[in-house]
């Protein structure tokens, strides 16, 4: 546990252990226990009203857990709030923003209210109007702002005191693909950086390019913490398969016990394998003289465990 | 725990006073409340001097010029007041700009306070306009500036009282209607509440008093002992501000048995009015020429608004202490 091992909170940007809320008879997260190590992204994943927006504004010392063990950059947000809030920054799910400021004015209060050096503040917010895009709007006000440009303004809000450890709720959402894989490169960026990055996300097949650590959380519970590279090897997936002369891969798949599961002009479906029985099954088939053209997973590796997680509750 | 600093109060001034500045329409309501002053005064100047018969002692026509001035601009802001604040917490909460505020190094001290100051501020700016006209009293004459000043000082501290009131009832409530429906009813019990306490309780509180007469006769009658219960109207904003003002002497005339007692002054007449309530039934007047002025009620009033004011901020400080355990029902942080 975090307390008890100085090695653990080193390494760990958070750490939560067996952390429950509730909201008057709601209960919000019921024994949930996390981490997110240094110079990694964490990917938090759940079903609507898992907790997740719950769990974070825990994390950002917004929301007082009660009960559990809770460590932001080592520091207990409950004890020492201060002490978590100058290392810490978090972009929430939804957010207002002072409309009548100008972008410039925006971000330097921020600024100024994590107490930065003043002399450290116009290079600073001129950095990272460079890396959101944002720079040519830097006089206008906010109100002239898409909502994805605010949505990355926020972003660049949560960074301005260079926190070494990121919260992230849904950041995507609104974002147009070039934005989002700027924020993929961004998170990525910063997680090389050392930064330890949670982001929260219902787009799974994004998060699995951006993550390197997925938690699945479910009725306030974990459901699952796995490595990316864990997931890939144990997730089950459909496959889908495409040979010069559908006739010869029909005969191949039959003889070797494959029932396909649907096709069309683009290929022959396959049910879900691990990534071994795939790879066994491709050898196969080419071994056996089918002329594969295309042989690739059907969905994520992250949807797939989502489902399976998600399966029992309807 | 992070100690709260100008430096931070000062921050979170500046913001909301740019916010203030670039959303409303400023320059509008400010001219307005000059032309009403304006208008207000030339009406009663010409009242005054027609009316109410004060053509001829024209060395002191500022004195009810003044005092009736002054009633009416804290009347005005006692209104005022309230709307500068009743909505700055839930309303940045509504508009999901407050938490982003509380996970900064701000300590929530340095947030009520700085909010309450830009508030405040904007009272005060509004207080300040009326200067000029009070200037024009003075000109009159009978006004001296410590009269003005303890006027003036007394006003701009219930304007920070009503402000830091409502400012509470905007971090108590969750809703921004709610919290400004408050506010204005905690006005109105500070006023007309006041009074009508007074005039409820008052008439419960009697003895029977006994007098004799010089040929013997004793009678016992019943008497009302509002000394015991002044203090009602001490927290009345009228009351306080009346009878903070130094007090001007009533005119006194006699013709043959009958006297005279004109009050130039609403001012003094309040203030006289309230503390000979401080008195005991059998007190003996000895005469009107008397500079018998009675134990103020000022200071007690003044002091329960005071103490209101400063609970009324550290209520708004731990509303805003995060993290937070209960949250107002149908509230979400983010
Ligand atoms: N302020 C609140 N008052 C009452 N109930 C709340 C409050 N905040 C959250 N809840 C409840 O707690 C549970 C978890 O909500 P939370 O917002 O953490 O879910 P989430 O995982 O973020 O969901 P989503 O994916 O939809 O954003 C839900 O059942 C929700 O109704
Ligand atoms: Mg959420």
């Amino acid at each position: 546990m975090a307390s008890e091992n100085g090695q653990e909170s080193a390494e760990f940007g958070v750490v939560v252990h067996d952390v429950w809320r509730h909201f008057g008879s709601v209960p919000a997260l019921s024994g949930v226990s996390i981490s997110a190590p240094y110079g990694q992204v964490t990917a938090l994943v759940g079903p609507n009203g898992a907790g997740k927006t719950t769990l974070l504004l825990i994390l950002a010392s917004l929301l007082r857990p009660d009960r559990g063990e809770v460590r932001v950059a080592g520091a207990d947000p409950v004890a020492d709030p201060f002490g978590v809030r100058s290392q810490m920054g978090w972009m929430p799910d939804s957010f207002g923003v002072y409309d009548q400021l100008t972008v410039y004015e925006y971000l330097g209060f921020f600024a100024d209210a994590y107490r930065m050096k003043r002399a450290s503040v116009p290079s600073r917010v001129a950095e990272l109007l460079t890396l959101i895009h944002l720079s040519e709007f830097a006089y206008q006000p906010v109100h002239v702002l898409s909502r994805g440009q605010k949505q990355r303004l926020a972003l660049a809000r949560a960074l301005i005191h260079r926190p070494r450890v990121l919260l992230l709720d849904e950041p995507a959402s609104g974002l147009d693909p070039r934005s989002r894989v700027e924020l993929r490169d961004i998170l990525r960026g910063l997680a090389a950086e050392g930064a330890a990055v949670l982001v929260s996300s219902h787009i799974l097949t994004e998060l699995e390019e951006i993550a390197d650590r997925v938690v699945l959380v479910d009725r306030g519970r974990t459901a699952g913490e796995h490595t990316m590279n864990e997931l890939a090897a144990q997730a089950r997936t459909a496959y889908r398969v495409r040979a010069t002369d559908p006739a010869v891969l029909a005969s191949a798949l039959q003889s070797r016990g494959v029932q396909a599961t649907g096709g069309n002009g683009t290929g022959t479906e396959l049910p879900p394998m691990s990534e071994d029985e795939a790879a066994d099954l491709l050898a196969g088939l080419v071994g056996g003289g089918v002329r594969v053209v295309a042989f690739e997973p059907l969905g994520s590796n992250l949807e797939s465990v989502y489902m399976a997680m998600t399966e029992e509750r309807r | 725990m992070n100690t709260p600093t100008p430096y931070g109060i000062w921050l979170v001034t500046r913001q909301e006073f740019r916010i203030r500045l670039r959303t409303g329409r400023w320059r509008w309501l400010l001219g307005g409340w000059v032309a009403l002053l304006a208008i207000f005064t030339a009406l009663l100047d010409l009242s005054v001097q027609t009316g109410y018969g004060f053509a001829n002692d024209n060395a002191r026509r500022g004195v009810p010029l003044f005092g009736i001035l002054m009633l009416f601009v804290l009347g005005m802001v006692l209104v005022i007041s309230p709307a500068l604040t009743s909505q700055t917490i839930n309303g940045d909460r509504e508009r999901g700009t407050l938490a982003t505020l509380q996970v900064t190094k701000l300590t929530p001290l340095e947030i009520a306070l700085g909010k309450l100051l830009a508030g405040w501020g904007v009272g005060l700016v509004a207080l300040a306009l009326t200067l000029p006209f009070a200037g024009y009293a003075m000109a009159n004459g009978g006004i001296t500036i410590g009269r003005v000043a303890a006027v003036y000082g007394v006003v701009a501290i219930l304007i920070g009282v009503v402000c830091a009131v409502s400012q509470a009832l905007s971090a108590l409530l969750a809703r921004s209607i709610t919290s400004a429906l408050l506010s204005y009813l905690t006005v109105a019990a500070l006023t007309i509440g006041t009074l009508i306490s007074f005039a409820l309780i008052a008439p419960l509180i009697t003895e029977p008093h006994t007098q004799r007469d010089p040929d013997g006769y004793v009678y016992t009658y019943t008497v009302m002992r509002q000394d015991r219960v002044w203090w009602l109207l001490a927290p009345n904003p009228f009351v306080v501000v009346a009878d903070a003002a130094p007090q001007v002497p009533p005119q006194i005339t006699q013709r043959g048995d009958v006297v005279y007692v004109d009050d130039y002054d609403p001012l003094s007449m309040i203030g006289r009015g309230v503390r000979d309530l401080r008195r005991p039934p059998d007190y003996q007047y000895s005469s009107y020429t008397e500079q018998d002025r009675g134990e103020p009620v000022w200071p007690i009033g003044l002091a329960f608004n005071v103490l209101l004011g400063v609970g009324a901020v550290a209520v708004t400080a731990a509303r805003l202490r995060t993290p937070s355990r209960r949250l107002s029902r149908g509230v979400r942080i983010a």
